[in-house]
């Protein structure tokens, strides 16, 4: 082919017009907002010179109404790349053209790489800036939109998605990265809601802001939509990143092994004295992950919502593991209903991504409470026992302390399914706490007592030395073994290796009915 | 009756002094632990470790005075020392000590009341002739009035709004010829602000030096002082750095003010080691603040300067015993600098950092003394004093001392917390304090930089959070990551996956 002749000059004259779409005026337009271009978001998250384009010269379709500004690509870019190394699938909304809005071309393309990436069996990965459904296209784009959910939950389980909201989303865009795995946002930038502010003041005649309503704040404390969130686009990218590299590329793979320095052996004395001999001062629960996994390094998810439990993602001797852990600094390291719902849907992904689920657990109890039990604490806790029960991966608890009532038995207790169960000496195993149990069965004695606070004294001491302890579970089996916490480390890395090829043979069903 | 053991009612780095001297007298020390900070170094140097019975109220363990002196009878021991701080100054505490036959090593209750009462203190002070800061007694309203009391006290006087606080409503008063109008601005900006016109007029002292001088008596009637402390060198009334002695004053001013000090202890029969306090403005006239009725935070300039140890002394006292030394025997030689150590942040106003010392390097040389209660995996809490460390200097001269000061911060490296190390390097390099020209306004107005920086510490701080970074990104990506472990499963498992799905 002659460089310069006719032929090649239609495409690189198209190549040309391609260009001129990204103006100087439009870049500056979206930098000035604190926002990065659809293309440099592309170019931050894949290996440098990996990414390919597809479908860029796909073209808006006509429309007879309003205005109509055709463009190439339609407003999104699609294609593939390396991510540390590996094959992921990306869709890129961009806000300048169009106001990112979804026509019918636009989630034709997006609804083309998902499928692609599922017969791949790679990440998903979407990056949303989008103004919503392009009006003027009317219901093609609402259809559009179905389209996209509808491929998104046949990914789910299969293939890892990934949403990134780094702009708005608004109406029906905010239930696709609902549907995906994981969802990120970027302080300040972003917004997701179903219905806006205008709507909001018509309807209901509140004032509310876009950040107050559905900002990255409210989503990572309140509503617990968002599971990450970062201060710029450059970390929440890097954020993207660094949680891929835990995850395996679909459902039939493990996930990715890092060397590690961190010895498979290491004794960690600091463990003795993390619990205090108080039973009711409280501690930092993620000091203990700390001092537990490769290098100290833990991924937290869900950060500022629900904080009683802390999920996260770490390494125990260069494999990926799921951590849930209660947290005693926060009402006690009580289960709730948003945390039940947190840890749930958090044990449902590693169940179905090959990844080994290790639970922490010190928690005196379901939250007591007129709030709870209206607000359907029992379905929302049975989330939680349904996730644990149902899950396949390897499953090890360790109780540092209070493993208290139906809270027991909810966390991946043996009978439950739990394949190794451990305790520290300081657990504390029973129907009740000893306050609580005291004061039902000797009632009437300390009542009729002449020094009550004494003889209570007393009884709860005895009721921790003869019930509320770990060897009365030890000794019936019901935990495999009580160990020194210093070797916390070095049972989780020896039985989850032994644990390795675990296989569980599941009932022939559609699928079974979660407590949703 | 004499000292054979001794309850110290303190922490940290002061009761580590304390119990140093106890070890050096023969005198079995006790230390009590709270649950506030059950590791603490100073519990492993004592005798004897007390735990502090369990609590049910809100007093915090140091200052619960039915408790402690509880704690001291139940273990027989025979005295008690205070330390600074908590219950140093409490004549009541003193009194309890001394109803259950407890020695308490310190002044006797009255002199702790009587010094305590600022009122009463500069009654005392007025009436054996110790000059003081003149003032008006009750808030003034008309100009007439104010004019009289300000021709009283002489020039330059400051007006105070009475219902003031900070300083709104201030105003300073050079010469009588500009009261009419400050005082018509004064007054008028107390009524806008605390809608009370009303204002008290003071003697203004500008940019005075803060002075101090150690006292010490005995139960026979015996007084001297020890020399004075300059402690000028303050942000919001609390000392960062003192030295001793003080450039201000020559033998024939230390003469003087040392006798006003011992009048004024002698008024109150005072005994064991005591502090009285000056301002002393830019004319050498000095005026007499308050007096401190304990041993305080920087008694070991004046320890480093005269070669004595002022702890045995309060043991001594407290046991009975004369003052050792005359007057004429006390011999300041050469010059001392202590620098304060605190867990605070300088870069946000100094406010106060918790967390764990990581890792802490003391450094250790001639004519350098650490007082501290800190070591690796202290952990600094909410619950007392952000003071960790002090960090005291001998030399022959003051040049000396501050080149001694600066090496020894040079090599004090505590890591996991921020301290006060940088500030300290900071005001010893500075020019004007080196000249020893110093006021109790000195960090406002002549340091300009808070903290002392080395000339590349920025580009240095830049270099590493970039290879720290890099590393992380490392660490998280590519390289480390091996996919072919995730994906070549034995066929165990992978058929089984296979026909699960």
């Amino acid at each position: 082919m002659d460089k310069n002749g006719k032929v090649f000059k239609k495409f690189t004259d198209r190549k040309e017009l391609y260009k001129q779409q990204f103006s100087k005026e439009n870049i500056e337009k979206q930098h000035s907002k604190g926002k990065l271009t659809a293309r440099e978001r592309i170019d931050l998250l894949f290996d440098s010179g990996t990414f390919e384009e597809i479908d860029s010269f796909v073209t808006s379709s006509d429309v007879k109404f309003g205005k109509t500004s055709k463009s190439y690509g339609d407003g999104v870019i699609t294609g593939y790349g390396k991510i540390s190394g590996r094959l992921a699938f990306v869709f890129s909304q961009d806000f300048t053209i169009m106001g990112g809005s979804l026509g019918t071309k636009h989630s034709s393309k997006i609804v083309k790489i998902q499928e692609m990436a599922l017969k791949m069996g790679a990440p998903m990965i979407g990056l949303i800036d989008s103004g919503g459904a392009r009006i003027q296209e009317g219901v093609a784009s609402l259809a559009g939109y179905a389209l996209i959910f509808s491929r998104n939950v046949r990914a789910s389980g299969v293939i890892p998605q990934i949403s990134v909201i780094l702009g708005p989303a608004a109406g029906g865009a905010v239930y696709s990265p609902a549907l995906t795995d994981f969802v990120f946002m970027t302080a300040k930038t972003s917004y997701m809601f179903v219905t806006g502010p205008d709507v909001v003041r018509e309807v209901l005649n509140q004032e509310v802001t876009f950040e107050d309503l559905g900002g990255a704040s409210v989503h990572s404390k309140k509503s617990g939509v968002a599971d990450f969130v970062f201060e710029d686009e450059e970390n929440t990218l890097l954020g993207v990143k660094r949680l891929l590299s835990y995850f395996p590329s679909n459902n039939l793979e493990n996930a990715p092994y890092v060397e590690t320095d961190d010895s498979a052996d290491r004794i960690e004395e600091r463990l003795r004295d993390v619990v205090p001999d108080d039973p009711n001062k409280s501690y930092d629960i993620k000091e203990v992950i700390k001092l537990i996994v490769d290098n100290g390094k833990f991924f937290e998810v869900s950060e500022n919502y629900s904080q009683n439990i802390v999920i996260c993602f770490a390494r125990l001797n260069g494999h990926s593991i799921g951590i849930i852990a209660n947290q005693p600094k926060f009402l006690a390291g009580t289960l709730d209903i948003n945390s039940s719902r947190k840890a749930a849907r958090f044990i449902r992904f590693c169940d179905a991504f090959n990844i080994p689920i290790v639970t922490l657990e010190d928690v005196p109890g379901f939250l007591p409470g007129i709030d709870q039990e209206h607000n359907g604490i029992i379905t929302n806790g049975a989330k939680l026992l349904y996730a644990y029960a149902d899950a396949t991966v390897p499953k090890i608890t360790v109780i540092l302390r209070k493993a208290y009532g139906g809270a027991f038995c909810v966390m991946n207790c043996r009978h439950l399914g739990g394949d190794f169960n451990f305790a520290w000496p300081t657990a504390e195993i029973a129907v009740m706490g000893p306050d609580g149990a005291v004061a039902i069965l000797y009632k009437k004695e300390i009542a009729e007592s002449k020094d009550p606070v004494k003889l209570k004294k007393e009884l709860v001491q005895k009721y921790r030395d003869e019930i509320a302890n770990p060897y009365i579970a030890e000794e019936r089996g019901y935990l495999d073994e009580v160990i020194d916490p210093a070797y916390t480390r070095i049972k989780l890395i020896r039985s989850l290796a032994a644990l390795e090829n675990k296989h569980v043979n599941t009932p022939q069903r559609k699928h079974g009915n979660v407590p949703l | 009756m004499s000292i054979k053991s001794l309850l110290i009612a303190n922490r940290g780095e002061i009761a580590i002094r304390i119990i140093s001297t106890a070890k050096k007298m023969g005198i079995k020390s006790y230390v009590i632990k709270t649950t506030k900070e059950p590791n603490e170094t100073y519990l492993q140097m004592a005798d004897e470790v007390i735990e502090f019975p369990a609590k049910h109220d809100e007093i915090p363990e140091f200052l619960d005075i039915e408790s402690i002196i509880l704690i001291a009878k139940k273990h027989k021991i025979n005295a008690i020392h205070p330390g600074y701080g908590f219950l140093a100054e409490n004549p009541y505490f003193a009194k309890r000590c001394e109803e259950q036959g407890i020695i308490f090593i310190g002044p006797s209750p009255d002199a702790i009341y009587k010094m305590g009462n600022k009122t009463i203190a500069k009654q005392i002070a007025g009436k054996h002739n110790i000059p003081l800061l003149k003032g008006s007694v009750e808030s003034i309203k008309s100009f007439t009035e104010a004019e009289r009391i300000a021709e009283k006290i002489g020039y330059p006087v400051i007006l105070k709004a009475a219902a003031g606080v900070g300083g709104r409503g201030m105003r300073i008063v050079e010469k009588s010829s500009e009261m009419a109008k400050l005082f018509k601005l004064a007054t008028s900006e107390a009524q806008k602000a605390f809608n009370d016109s009303s204002v008290f007029i003071e003697k203004y002292v500008r940019n005075p030096r803060h002075i101090e001088f150690q006292i010490f008596g005995d139960k026979h009637g015996n007084v001297i002082h020890l020399g004075e402390r300059e402690c000028s060198i303050q942000r919001k009334h609390q000392k960062l750095l003192e030295e001793a002695p003080s450039v201000a004053i020559d033998d024939t001013l230390r003469k003087k003010m040392g006798e006003e000090a011992v009048k004024i202890a002698k008024a109150v029969n005072y005994y064991s080691a005591g502090t009285v306090e000056f301002l002393l403005d830019s004319e050498k006239k000095y005026f007499f603040m308050e007096m401190n009725t304990r041993i305080q935070v920087e008694h070991p300039v004046t320890e480093m300067v005269t070669g004595l140890d002022l702890i045995e002394w309060q043991i001594r006292i407290a046991n009975g015993e004369k003052l050792p030394l005359k007057q004429n025997e006390v011999k300041i030689n050469g010059w001392s600098i202590e620098c304060r150590i605190n867990a605070e942040d300088v870069q946000s106003n100094f406010s106060p950092f918790l967390g764990t010392i990581k890792n802490i390097s003391i450094p250790r040389s001639k004519n350098v003394r650490i007082d501290t209660g800190i070591r690796e995996g202290t952990e600094i809490t909410p619950y007392f004093d952000s003071m960790i460390a002090k960090l005291i200097v001998h030399g022959e001269n003051r040049e000396l001392a501050i080149e001694t000061a600066l090496n020894a911060l040079q090599k004090f490296k505590i890591k996991g917390i921020k301290t006060t190390i940088p500030f300290c390097k900071a005001v010893l390099n500075n020019k004007a304090f080196r000249l020893g020209k110093l006021n109790t306004s000195f960090i406002e107005n002549e340091l300009k930089e808070l903290y002392f920086q080395e000339p590349d510490e920025e580009l240095m701080a830049a270099l590493f959070v970039i290879y720290s970074h890099a590393k992380e990104l490392k660490s998280e990506t590519a390289a480390v990551l091996n996919y072919d472990k995730g994906k070549h499963l034995t066929p165990w498992v992978l058929n089984k996956r296979i026909k699960s799905l």
